[in-house]
């Protein structure tokens, strides 16, 4: 996106590798650094890392070398910090994750409640709010099995933005829904990177990276292949695995 | 197909089928058919049936009020051992399924060890082993020791029934709430548990009406809870076959009772996905 003010770094990685117990190695002295405000979508084939790369980065997973610095505040074994990131990092997941036995209203106030000590009115009048914004403020009493998918994925995105994250965090948000229902959730993503939400996005959405991305990266094996603006990646690609990516899947 | 059979059913008769009315009804024919055995057989052996004796062993009737008998003392013994019973082994179950689930080494070795001893051994050792080894050391009393004994016993079953409620919750559970900077204590009591207690209620009834029978092992230390006092009762009278009929319709009370209680808490805690 273009003329768009880009702040400092919020988000530093240093060097990351991580393995898994069964030997397959995610990441690989992956470094990359991310602005307040920026849009960067993470693309690649399955099993390059992308999301490994998103979980590492509140915790989720351990990374087993590297660094780690969200807002200034290390992801390291401080249990505190950990937390801390947490709080400013939120995430939506492929397969919505809503809690099944509450209601939208309470999956939304939860943890503002619990971690923000937030008032009940005031987690409950910002819940509405946010309703209005992911456009079902009707389903505030529903519950997620009531829901469609693209209206649960709304409601998660919600649930994120509720604790006030700093950076956004979206795990192949749109791939688990059906066709129809991508343009909804995508089109809630949009206007949030238009407010200046700091996101990192792992998608197959090129049309999304095409219109809000200000950096796309692709990956490969658990390493940056090639990164650049979307209007650069896109048209002119310069590795011949990038081009060969970008062929397969537009 | 199967929706032509269901079809056919007259919808109360479904409803019928399914109530506990229809658990008591049977229970009662399966007690009619044992008592006409019992009566053929008796008849043959020449048994003298003195049902007029029982009631005085329940209540008793003097100076225009009620006492109770021996039998109902001995129930509410029995209950009382039962109520103190579920609630303890509730507690060490899920005190030994979070240990068996931390990420503590120490703890998990500790639940284990736990588990393994008591699930391998007879309930009957226990209770003596708690009543005449460890009793005198710590100075608790025989009720407490009855208690104690029976709640370690089926709280290591419990443990594991909590701990298959709880792996059985999906990861991205778990995720999401981590992701929202939950607690791990705040993520059990708020996400994973409210959802695990459903798929744990059924078995837990279970294990909740064996403890009921197995309290009755606590007689074995002197403890005169419903079947010692039946059994003090047959000793003092030879009425066999009617007080532990009696006795067997005071145990099937208690566990009706629960099983209404868990019927209420299953409707509060159904939740569809």
């Amino acid at each position: 996106m273009q003329d768009k003010e880009l702040g400092d770094y919020i988000v530093t990685v240093e060097k990351i590798g991580k393995t898994f117990p069964n030997g397959v190695c995610a990441l690989r002295n992956f470094s990359t650094r991310i602005r307040r405000s920026e849009v960067v979508v993470i693309i690649g084939p399955s099993g390059s890392g992308k999301s490994t790369f998103l979980r590492c980065l509140n915790g989720l997973e351990e990374i087993d070398s590297g660094s780690i610095v969200i807002d200034g505040t290390p992801l390291d074994e401080n249990k505190k910090n950990r937390l801390e990131i947490r709080k400013e990092v939120g995430m939506v997941f492929q397969s919505f994750n809503l809690f099944p036995h509450k209601t939208v209203l309470a999956n939304i106030t939860l943890a503002p409640g619990l971690v923000r000590k937030k008032s009940k009115d005031e987690a409950r009048k910002m819940a509405l709010d946010l309703l209005i914004k992911v456009n079902i403020p009707e389903k505030a009493d529903s519950y997620p099995f009531q829901l469609s998918g693209g209206q649960q994925q709304r409601v998660a995105i919600a649930r994120a933005l509720a604790m006030h994250p700093k950076v956004m965090m979206f795990d192949e948000a749109t791939s688990a829904l059906d066709p129809e229902m991508i343009g909804e959730v995508l089109d809630v993503m949009k206007n949030l990177a238009r407010e200046g939400m700091t996101m990192i996005v792992v998608t197959h959405e090129m049309g999304f990276a095409r219109e809000v991305s200000d950096r796309v990266i692709f990956m490969e094996d658990g390493c940056i292949v090639e990164e650049g603006t979307a209007a650069h990646f896109f048209s002119n690609p310069q590795k011949e695995r990038t081009k060969l990516f970008l062929s397969q899947i537009l | 197909m199967s929706n032509a059979m269901s079809q056919s059913y007259p919808k109360i008769w479904l409803r019928l089928k399914r109530s506990p009315v229809m658990d008591v009804t049977k229970f009662l024919m399966v007690v009619a058919i044992l008592i006409w055995v019992m009566a053929r057989g008796t008849q043959q052996l020449g048994y003298n049936w003195q049902w007029y004796q029982v009631p005085k062993y329940i209540f008793q009737f003097q100076d225009g009020e009620f006492t109770s008998g021996p039998l109902m003392f001995g129930l509410a013994v029995t209950f009382r051992i039962t109520a103190w019973g579920l609630l303890l082994s509730m507690t060490i179950g899920l005190v030994t399924t979070l240990l068996r689930l931390s990420n503590s080494f120490l703890a998990r070795i500790v639940a284990r060890g736990y588990l393994e001893l008591i699930r391998n051994t007879p309930l009957l050792v226990q209770i003596f082993f708690l009543y005449f080894v460890l009793a005198p050391i710590f100075g608790f009393s025989r009720f407490f020791a009855g208690v104690l004994a029976l709640s370690l016993f089926e709280g290591a079953y419990v443990s594991e029934i909590f701990r298959a409620g709880i792996v059985s919750i999906h990861k991205g559970q778990w995720e999401a709430s981590h992701s929202l900077g939950l607690s791990i204590f705040d993520t059990y009591r708020c996400i994973i548990l409210p959802q695990a207690i459903r798929r744990i209620l059924p078995p837990l009834t279970s294990q909740a009406i064996s403890l009921i029978k197995d309290s009755a092992l606590v007689s074995t230390i002197a403890i005169y809870d419903l079947t010692m006092e039946g059994r003090v009762v047959i000793a003092e009278t030879f009425l066999t076959f009617e007080i532990w009929f009696t006795v067997a319709f005071m145990y099937l009370i208690i566990t009706i009772t629960l099983s209404m209680v868990v019927n209420t808490l299953e409707n509060r805690f159904r939740i569809q996905t």
